[in-house]
């Protein structure tokens, strides 16, 4: 091997090694944002129980609603691993696509901690623009997939819950899916595009060290090394 | 932690979501008790039968949290049938509470609706007088005081959405067929656990 290829060799590395530097950072960022909104989903979750729902009644006798210990138990799970591992593994690909899956069945609960209201279905389209932060376009199908599978098993065993009609099409699903996927397609062709920018930035860092310690002296490089 | 722990780790964390989910979803499809509806207008109650019209019943529980959709729903149903149809909300009052127990976020958003009575049910007189038992059941009777539906207009407990009941009473009133005349109720009981007379589900 010459000494211009080995040199050419180097900077390929080194920018290999530049973007993966990049893009661990941006998921050990996003990790921490995730590792806050899933504390302040879980707050949230409780404070709506026990503000809107904190009492079931018969008559006069009360007793503790169901939302109450539902947002306590269910939300206290549905965050607690995700919270571990985004302090335990940040940037570990299983610690964004547990967190994906949390996401979307948070906007699940609070969709029935809210008494169905149509305004927190939004919550499912805000969770997937905040999972294209990550800018892996695998975490948002992870998203989608348990997105449809809920409205799939649940437009089985309790249509109505899903469309307010009993007997649907089995392939109503999709319909709901069909929109989700809708805003997967803006979201993932930005997060391939985001990581083509970074993979850009990386290369032309890699050459710019290269030039600088005298390793390369032949002339400038494509953008593509 | 090795890849293997981890992943048992997942699984059980999805088995423990999965359970919770599976505990709210029970929770929220178990109906409330159906009661006994007046098949015919009764001839003591103190609401007056709008014979020009079909007129609509609905008894709640002012504090029920639950009610909160069915009233919502009512509202729905209110702007698609506007004034076809005559419509009541009583709201139960028990012995021995202070006049803030119907003082609520309910009464309000019932009192809100157009074309919508809202009134004070002492003691659950009227409730008694229409058989009704958990809050947010409604009757509707035509204009000759016979019950053309029974149940509620919620999908499921405290569940906003489109539901078997409001789609059924919208039949009824566009001069549609209805597939059936019921639907469950999904509510706060009326009464106290001592005083219900049935906890027979729909």
């Amino acid at each position: 091997m010459t000494d211009k290829a080995s040199a050419l060799e180097a900077i390929l590395k080194r920018a290999t090694d530049f973007l993966d530097q990049q893009l661990d950072r941006v998921h050990r960022q996003t990790d921490r944002m995730f590792m806050w909104l899933m504390i302040f989903q879980w707050v949230f979750g409780i404070v709506v129980a026990i503000a809107f729902s904190p009492y079931g009644w018969s008559g006069k006798e009360r007793s503790i609603h169901m939302h109450v210990p539902i947002a306590i138990v269910l939300g206290g799970a549905l965050s607690g691993l995700p919270i571990a591992l985004t302090i335990l593994r940040p940037g570990a690909t299983i610690t964004r696509h547990v967190v994906a899956v949390s996401q979307v069945m948070w906007s699940a609960l609070l969709i029935h901690l809210s008494g169905g209201r149509i305004e927190t279905h939004f919550h499912v389209f805000g969770s997937l623009a905040f999972l294209a932060f990550y800018r892996d376009w695998r975490v948002l199908v992870t998203a989608t997939i348990f997105v449809a599978a809920d409205h799939f098993v649940r437009g089985i065993l309790w249509p109505e819950s899903v469309y307010g009609i009993a007997n649907p099409e089995w392939w109503r699903f999709l319909e709901h899916a069909f929109w989700v996927m809708f805003a997967d397609a803006f979201l993932i062709l930005s997060c391939i595009r985001g990581v083509q920018e970074i993979e850009k930035l990386a290369e032309r860092q890699a050459q710019i060290e290269a030039l600088s310690d005298g390793s390369w002296t032949g002339p400038a490089l494509p953008a593509a090394v | 932690m090795g890849t293997r722990g981890l992943i048992v780790v997942c699984v059980v964390w999805a088995v423990v979501v999965g359970a919770g989910f599976a505990l709210l979803y029970i929770y929220k499809a178990r109906p409330g008790s159906s009661g006994t509806p007046a098949a015919q207008w009764p001839a003591d109650t103190r609401l007056a039968l709008d014979r020009t019209r079909p007129n609509l019943v609905m008894l709640a529980h002012p504090q029920c949290p639950c009610t909160r959709a069915s009233v919502a729903e009512l509202a729905r149903l209110i702007a698609r049938v506007g004034d076809r149809v005559r419509a009541h909300v009583l709201f139960v009052k028990p012995d021995g509470v202070d006049a803030s127990w119907q003082d609520t976020d309910l009464w309000r958003s019932a009192a809100a609706i157009p074309g919508v009575t809202v009134g004070v049910d002492e003691l659950g007189e009227e409730a008694r007088r229409f058989g009704i038992e958990t809050s947010g059941h409604v009757l509707l009777y035509d204009a000759t005081g016979a019950l053309q539906f029974r149940g509620g207009i919620t999908s499921s407990r405290g569940h906003e959405g489109d539901s078997f009941g409001q789609r059924r009473i919208v039949a009824l009133l566009t001069t549609q067929t209805p597939d059936r005349a019921d639907a469950p109720v999904f509510g706060c009981n009326l009464f106290d656990s001592n005083v219900r007379r049935s906890t027979e589900s729909p």
